[in-house]
Order: C-alpha cells, then structure tokens, then sequence
C-alpha cells in the first residue's frame, strides 16, 4: 500500500469514528464522552472494585470490543505476535501516570478532539499541553531515547490479555453482586449505551485503528520527526466528523450536542493551566511509551505483553486517582491531584533521561 | 541502486543502523515510520539505497527485525530474524 493510499484510509477511517463516538453520546453515553480509554478504563477499575467512587463504576464494552477486535483481525492477518520484555516495570510506571495526567484533564487524546468536537474550549488548553508533552518526548527520542527490545513470547502469554476482555464481558453481562455499577442518574458510569451498542461500537473503532494504526502520540511524533502527518490527518478526520455528527444530531433530536464555551461543559474543569499540565503529561509519557491508550489497547490485543502492562499501569493509576483525590470533578482540579502530575513529570524526565544518556554511553 | 527497508526492535536500534549505514557511505538513507504493510507495529525503520547489499551482513545484530527491498509498492523480504 502506497502513502497516499494509506492516508486515504486512515482519513476514512477518522470518519468513521468520530460518527461512532458521536452516537454513542446519543445513544447514552456522557456528553463528549463517546469515547474516552481513560475514563472508561476508570469505569472499568471501579466496577472491579478497585476504586470505590461511586458515580464511575461500570465496565465499559467499548474497552472490550476494542481489544477483542484488535485480537481477531490480527489474527486472521496472521498479525497476532506475542511478544514483551521490554522494560516493563518503566512501561507499567509510564501508564500510571498518563491516565494521572488523563483524569486531571478528564479525558484521554480520544476525549480531547471528542471534547473540541462538542465545542468545548477547554480542551484547547488540552491540545497545546498536548503538543507540547509529545515534543518534550521527541526531544529526547532524537537524543537517542528508547526502551529495551522486545522479545517473542509464547502464545498463552499473548492470549491472557484478550481473554481477561472475555471474562469482563461475563462479569457486564452478569452482573454478580460483587462488582460495582454507577446508578442511572448517580454519574456518568451510570450514563451509557446499551451493551451491544457499545461493544459494537468497540469492534467497529478495534478494528479500524488495527488496520490503521491511528495514534494521537503517534500523529504528532510523526508530524514533528518525519514531516509525516499520516496518522495526524485521521484525528483531524475523527474531529471533523464528530462535529458534524453533533451538529446534525442537535438539529434532528430535541437535545443539544453542540455547546462553544469554556464554562459549564459537561465532565470537565475550566483551570486552563492545569488542564494543559494534565495532558502534558498525557502527552509526555505517551511518546516516552510510544503510543496513546488508544493504540496501546490495540497493541495489547496483538499479543504485545508491554502494551498490556502499560494498561494495567492505566488501571492501577486510576484506582489511585479516585482512591486518593487525584482526579479532577467538574469543580476543578484538586491539590492532590497537582502534587501527583507534577510528579508525574518529574518521574518522565528522569526515566527519559536515564533512558536516553545511558543508551548513548555504550 | 536498490532501496531497502529495515526495521528493529528498539527505536535506539534504528537510530543507531542510520548512524552505521551513513558511515559505510552505501547511499541516501533516512528513518521514517513503519510502513502498515511492512508491519503491523508503529515504530521507526531506515529506509536506505545501495548497489551492493553486500556489506549489510556486517550490520545484522540481535535488534535488527527485517530487511525489505522495496519493489514498486512491494515489499520483498530479505533478512528475517529467527525469532521474528
């Protein structure tokens, strides 16, 4: 497949998903919440229990369509390689604080155009945070930055994440009394799509980004290091599309999905430093992993054992943002939760450094 | 002049090959994403010419994944890691 070709349908593609996610607020999702990994992995982290903040507790099927889709398409390309080992415990840290960074923003990249999208403003301070986290990383990527190779693995080792995907579908569809749901009307765990309309909603954007390999990280890094916006003009793509998708979903229905403001938007905050500094982080630690949340479910679903530690990484840090005050509310963000991006930062500084001066000594 | 395609293991892997072939003079080379064909993974490859692939036998290393030569849109796999 020739550049052109591939930027065609990673432009499709964007198309796509930003009507996916724009209908799945319409089909019960928070607003400008279609998709976010972040908060959904938050959602899932408390339905297990591992967080107990009430109104985020439900195990979100898009997670699981995503990592399931990601699984049978690399499969059937013969694409499906277990493989890991490189430097795990930096990847599981890496996570922890990107979702840190996520829930101070309240969202993920996937959120932030799907929050633009909505005409939310402030995930503007998002974006330039963003930007400017990723060039952090690709200045140290061009000083020689990299983790440790990766090695092949045995296919049980490659199968366990998918099939975790599996048992979580059990317990949704179950619902034992052991694993937590939000209410309806309790927060915006308890505001969802039905479950098949999620899970498909899962498959369809699975399997799309597999096929692609959409990344926000990614589209950024590859803008600023190879002059190379492939993966960048798939998020223009989902941003356009979403929009659209909102704006004639508000002109057809009686709900709005559209509001340009900074204030009152809903599931977020209008402190614009700290939603910059959030996503900086976000931004910092995703090209340090190599990847956003999104790319790293795809990963995992390929049998790549470091994308999946990256996501427990995701699921532990967020049971430490709610466990202990760090996520912001629609109030703003809280002093906890600043001390932890700050951090946040300083642990990706000096894992960057200490993986890019001493790669460049030997 | 023939041009190849080579991807690795680590992103330093990469850097460092560039760094190797542009001092064996062998011809224009420049690192670039993956291509989705090539790979499925979204790293970084070094895309190089040269006349004589001869001296690439010096370069093989344990990070080293695949080497391709690009045919067209194609893309002719030259060099295999065993455990790749």
């Amino acid at each position: 497949m020739n550049q052109k070709k591939e930027t065609l349908t990673i432009i499709i593609a964007g198309f796509i998903i930003g009507t996916v996610a724009s209908l799945l607020v319409f089909f019960g999702n928070s607003k400008n919440m279609g998709f976010c990994i972040a908060c959904f992995i938050r959602d899932t982290s408390g339905a297990i229990g591992l967080h107990r903040a009430a109104p985020v507790q439900y195990i979100r099927p898009e997670i699981i369509g995503i990592v399931l889709s990601s699984f049978i398409l690399a499969s059937a390309a013969k694409e499906f390689k277990p493989r890991g080992g490189s430097s795990p415990m930096t990847r599981f840290i890496l996570g922890f604080f990107v979702i840190i960074g996520g829930l101070m923003f309240l969202g993920c990249p996937f959120r932030m155009i799907v929050r633009l999208a909505g005409g939310d403003l402030n995930a503007i301070f998002g974006v330039i945070g963003f930007a400017a986290g990723i060039l952090s990383g690709v200045y140290f990527l061009n000083k020689g930055y990299s983790l440790k190779r990766t090695y092949k693995l045995s296919m049980t080792e490659g199968l366990i994440f998918p099939v975790i995907q599996v048992v979580l579908f059990i317990l949704l569809v179950s619902a034992p009394a052991f694993i937590f749901f939000t209410e309806a009307g309790g927060g915006p765990g308890g505001a969802h799509a039905p479950i098949l309309i999620s899970l498909a909603a899962g498959l369809i954007v699975g399997a799309l980004a597999q096929r692609t390999r959409l990344c926000m990280v990614g589209g950024i890094r590859d803008i600023v290091l190879f002059k190379d916006g492939k993966l960048l003009s798939g998020f223009i793509a989902i941003f356009v599309s979403a929009l659209a998708t909102n704006l004639i979903l508000s002109a057809t229905t009686d709900v709005s999905f559209f509001k340009l403001s900074l204030a009152e938007q809903p599931v977020a905050h209008t402190d614009g430093l700290w939603n910059a500094l959030g996503m900086y982080l976000v931004g910092f630690a995703g090209a340090l992993l190599g990847g956003c949340p999104l790319r790293q479910l795809i990963l995992a679903g390929e049998g790549n054992t470091d994308s999946a530690v990256t996501i427990v990484g995701l699921i532990v840090g967020a049971a430490f943002a709610h466990n202990f005050g760090l996520a912001s509310s629609p109030a703003g963000p809280t002093l906890n939760g600043q001390i932890a991006v700050v951090i946040g930062i300083c642990v990706s500084v000096i894992i960057a450094y200490m993986n890019t001066f001493r790669n460049s000594e030997k | 002049m023939k041009t190849f395609i080579a991807t690795f293991y680590s992103h330093f892997a990469a850097v460092h090959f560039k760094k190797e072939i542009d001092a064996l003079g062998l011809g224009r080379s420049r690192l670039m994403p993956v291509p989705r064909s090539l790979s499925s993974s979204c790293g970084i490859c070094v895309r190089f010419e040269t006349a004589d692939p001869a001296p690439l036998e010096r370069l093989v290393s344990e990070e080293l994944e695949q080497i391709a030569r690009v045919d067209g849109t194609e893309y002719i796999t030259v060099y295999r890691a065993q455990d790749g």
